[in-house]
């Protein structure tokens, strides 16, 4: 057996090993802060290319038998919420839903409109009975306006502005206080013209 | 009640990880003090029995959960999640892993495993320095896993569930299936046992010991988490391809990537550590490379689940991006410093004598994989490096991967023919003809076969010919060995390679073929209809929906070749948006025919949409699958010639003091 190189010349000892994992460190480094900058690619999507344009359409026959279109709610800031009575996070983010609706129920300046996805009517009729909430709820045949937003888990909340314009989008359950900042975002400089976003 | 015992179980847990830490830290400092070269013996009893605590409690925490999803308890807000009373108990009990926070809870228990074996294995040695800093190393890396569990992921909140609540299930993807209770274990086996080898290598920088007895050791339980993640990433293959219905069984997902990447480091050091353990040589590039596959490991847990990388697969979005991000950092850097101060004193003086040799051609190999394994990282995180230079959004996809890897492979593909005839240190042309005469009749019948079968294409050709050529290579190896020492000439590390060897020559046949000779095809078919796609006929006979517990299943039954009737799936779950495809896979030595429901019909009478996909060759990944099983069985039973004549690994100085760096012994 040949022992591990005892043969070897005399070697030249170089400092090698800190002239190759500097290099290494600093790609390493780099992929680091790459990586710890990146938001996540919930929020990339979150950057819908609906935002800055107008609405799609959300029409239908609510709850309570009434034919609905955005059309209906122009002029006011409207909350477009994709759900599911089965989905536990759509579950939690109702409460905020309701809250929200309260505060602007008086001013009647903004209003929620819930968009049934993958889901029975009878269902979100319990859904509603159980938890509250009195804004338009479309369950039935609800899949092109899903589509039409480009709904892939629920829930997704968009935004749209008075002018009927998508603001935002938001990926999982949203509070009322989001909603509002947001609102107050885009409201503060001109009410009236159409809101045009940074991206 | 559940969630109650289940948080203190995890307290202890930390805690008892920490005190392990804190007490094997003692007893390398006092002894550190002294110059002792060995260490407390009370203390490290005590620091050693810590392993068996956090095991416990480990276990504790699976089997609460367990227990709180057999009972569907929902006040647990896991269960909440990923629960439900329709769920089928086999896929209830899987659903642990179903989910961020369970998956932790697996990872845990498998790691505490891992570290407890370790703790009882080495209880004779466990005064030497080099074991406890190994020891401690799995601490830190056990008491970060339980970490995440007291906040960030912690697996046991509460939920206040309203009256008559029912949770939604795992992802129906995740009850389709009784795979779903073998991959992810396995990949887990996998990721968690490159630990091991990591803190032994770990403690090896911060010793200067690199000798080859603990190398011998940390050889084994590489080949052990390697052996179980090349089968965690078949079977995560096999389940895409046959269960999901994805079309493919690889797809240069980021997922699929992440557990790629240290599979490629991985089999990289099993390679070079060969090296090592005959010529002295190598050290720090081992030490590097076993770094750099527990590092790939956190790096592709963070990958798949921060959200940053866009992936097929839906794990959700959560929190603990940057904690494993910063674990992942502080692990490179530690690494890095240390290589830095100590590589150059811990490098072997020998020098390779010829590029023609067997330690020459482990080289290539090394340069080969890691090229490899850059090429799939860059891949992976090259969306994000365009995106934060010039805010494009790009996907990066199978043409990138397929072109950058395909000649890496037939690199590699030769250089498994030549390196296991060539000999240690030279070789002469005369003995490499010699021993390469019937490896090379093998690679030209495989080619002439091949081309005479109808291959065309002059990459896939190459592939068979190489294949042939590395097959020969390996079978000439078992042959040889075999006729020398009987069946003892299968095991061993050399001879269960070839086994391993000859399983990978079979999958990159199978590979180049599936991929070179597809035929797909979506067809729009009446009932009663035939059509006819890469030589098979498919006839859309009948359709019928049953109802079940869980699930509504629409099937759809397709004669093919006018024979046997095959039936592609689509279920619905209740709750759950989108149908979950189920393909059926008519299978033959010689192709697959591959069905899936594309669009079921609209109404009774209506047509179907059906995908039809024939592909060569398909069920051979498999086999070489199970031969790769087999073959690292065999590799890890302890040949017969090489015994390891050292208790512990030699040291390269006399003394290891601090600084002393002169007293160089070699």
């Amino acid at each position: 057996m040949n022992g591990p190189a005892a043969d070897a010349a005399p070697v030249r000892r170089r400092r090698l090993a800190p002239l190759v994992a500097i290099p290494v460190a600093v790609v390493m480094l780099l992929l680091v802060i790459l990586l710890a900058t990146r938001d996540p690619a919930g929020e990339r999507l979150a950057k819908s290319p609906l935002v800055g344009k107008q609405a799609p359409p959300v029409e239908g026959v609510t709850l309570k038998n009434e034919q609905f279109t955005l059309d209906r709610v122009r002029g006011e800031w409207v909350v477009v919420n994709f759900f599911g009575s089965w989905c536990t996070p759509c579950i939690q983010e109702h409460p905020e839903l309701v809250t929200f609706q309260d505060a602007h129920r008086s001013a009647r300046d903004a209003t929620v409109v819930s968009v049934a996805f993958s889901d029975s009517p009878t269902n979100v009729r319990q859904f509603f009975e159980k938890r509250g909430g009195d804004w338009p709820v479309l369950s039935a045949n609800t899949n092109s306006i899903a589509v039409g937003y480009g709904v892939i888990k629920v829930p997704e909340t968009f935004l749209v502005s008075p002018s009927g314009v998508v603001v935002a989008k938001l990926i999982g359950g949203v509070t009322a206080g989001r909603l509002d900042a947001l609102i107050d975002k885009y409201t503060a400089p001109a009410a009236t013209t159409p809101v045009t976003t940074t991206r | 009640m559940n969630t109650t015992i289940g948080y203190t179980a995890v307290l202890v847990g930390f805690v008892a990880s920490l005190m392990g830490i804190g007490t094997i830290g003692y007893a390398l400092r006092s002894a550190a003090r002294v110059s002792s070269p060995v260490l407390s013996m009370p203390y490290m009893r005590i620091g050693r029995r810590y392993a068996w605590v956090t095991l416990a409690m480990a276990v504790l925490i699976f089997a609460i959960m367990e227990r709180a999803l057999i009972t569907r308890d929902f006040t647990s807000a896991y269960v909440a999640q990923v629960g439900s009373s329709k769920t089928r108990p086999f896929f209830n009990f899987t659903s642990l892993w179903s989910s961020l926070e369970g998956s932790i809870i697996l990872w845990t228990l498998i790691l505490c495993g891992y570290v407890a074996v370790i703790a009882r294995k080495f209880r004779n040695r466990i005064t030497d320095p080099m074991f406890a800093w190994a020891l401690l190393v799995l601490f830190v890396v056990t008491a970060f896993f339980f970490f995440l569990m007291t906040g960030p992921t912690n697996p046991f909140k509460t939920f206040d569930p309203p009256p008559g609540f029912d949770g939604p299930g795992p992802n129906p993807i995740l009850q389709n299936h009784i795979l779903v209770a073998f991959h992810p274990p396995m990949l887990y086996l996998g990721y968690v046992g490159f630990t091991v080898p990591f803190a032994f290598a770990f403690a090896a920088l911060i010793t200067g010991r690199v000798g080859e007895g603990w190398l011998l050791e940390t050889r084994r339980w590489t080949l052990f988490a390697w052996g179980f993640l090349s089968l965690g990433i078949l079977l995560g293959a096999w389940w895409s391809y046959e269960v999901l219905g994805w079309g493919g069984y690889w797809a240069w997902d980021p997922v699929e990537n992440a557990s790629f990447l240290p599979w490629l480091t991985g089999t990289a050091y099993l390679h070079s550590v060969m090296v090592q353990e005959r010529r002295g040589m190598l050290r720090v590039w081992n030490l590097s490379l076993v770094c750099a596959t527990f590092s790939l490991t956190i790096l592709g847990t963070f990958l798949t689940r921060s959200g940053v990388v866009v992936s097929v697969h839906a794990f959700s979005n959560s929190t603990i991006g940057p904690i494993l991000l910063t674990f992942f950092g502080v692990i490179v850097a530690l690494t890095i410093g240390l290589v830095a101060w100590r590589g150059d004193a811990l490098r072997a003086p020998g020098r390779i004598d010829s590029p023609l040799s067997r330690e020459g051609a482990f080289l290539a190999n090394n340069v080969f994989f890691a090229a490899f394994a850059f090429v799939v990282l860059l891949g992976t995180v090259f969306p994000l490096i365009i995106e934060a230079l010039q805010d494009r959004r790009i996907f990066v996809g199978r043409p990138y991967f397929d072109r950058m890897t395909m000649p890496i492979g037939l690199v590699l593909l030769f250089l498994m023919a030549i390196a296991p005839v060539l000999p240690w240190r030279k070789a002469s042309t005369e003995l490499l003809s010699q021993r390469l005469f019937w490896p090379a009749w093998s690679a030209a019948g495989a080619l002439v076969l091949s081309i005479v079968i109808g291959a065309r294409g002059f990459a896939p050709v190459l592939a068979f010919g190489l294949g042939g050529f590395a097959a020969g290579a390996a079978a000439r190896q078992i042959v040889l060995a075999t006729r020398r020492q009987g069946w003892r000439g299968l095991v061993g590390r050399t001879n269960g390679g070839m086994v391993v060897h000859l399983g990978v020559v079979v999958i990159a046949v199978a590979l180049a073929a599936s991929s070179s000779y597809t035929h797909q095809q979506e067809l729009i078919l009446p009932q009663g209809q035939t059509a006819t796609v890469g030589g098979h006929t498919v006839t859309f006979v009948s359709m019928s929906t049953v109802e079940e517990k869980d699930k509504t299943v629409t099937r759809a039954q397709i004669a093919i070749d006018g024979g046997k009737v095959y039936e592609p799936a689509l279920s619905n779950f209740p709750g759950f948006g989108q149908p979950i495809g189920t393909p059926s896979v008519r299978t033959s030595w010689k192709d697959d025919v591959y069905l899936q429901i594309a669009a079921p019909p609209e109404a009774d009478g209506e047509p179907i949409g059906l995908r039809v996909i024939v592909r060569p060759l398909i069920v051979w990944l498999w086999i070489g699958g199970i031969i790769m099983a087999l073959g690292t069985l065999l590799a890890a039973f302890p040949g017969r010639r090489r015994i390891p004549t050292m208790p512990t690994s030699a040291r390269v100085y006399e003394e290891v003091r601090d600084g002393d760096v002169a007293a160089a012994v070699v």
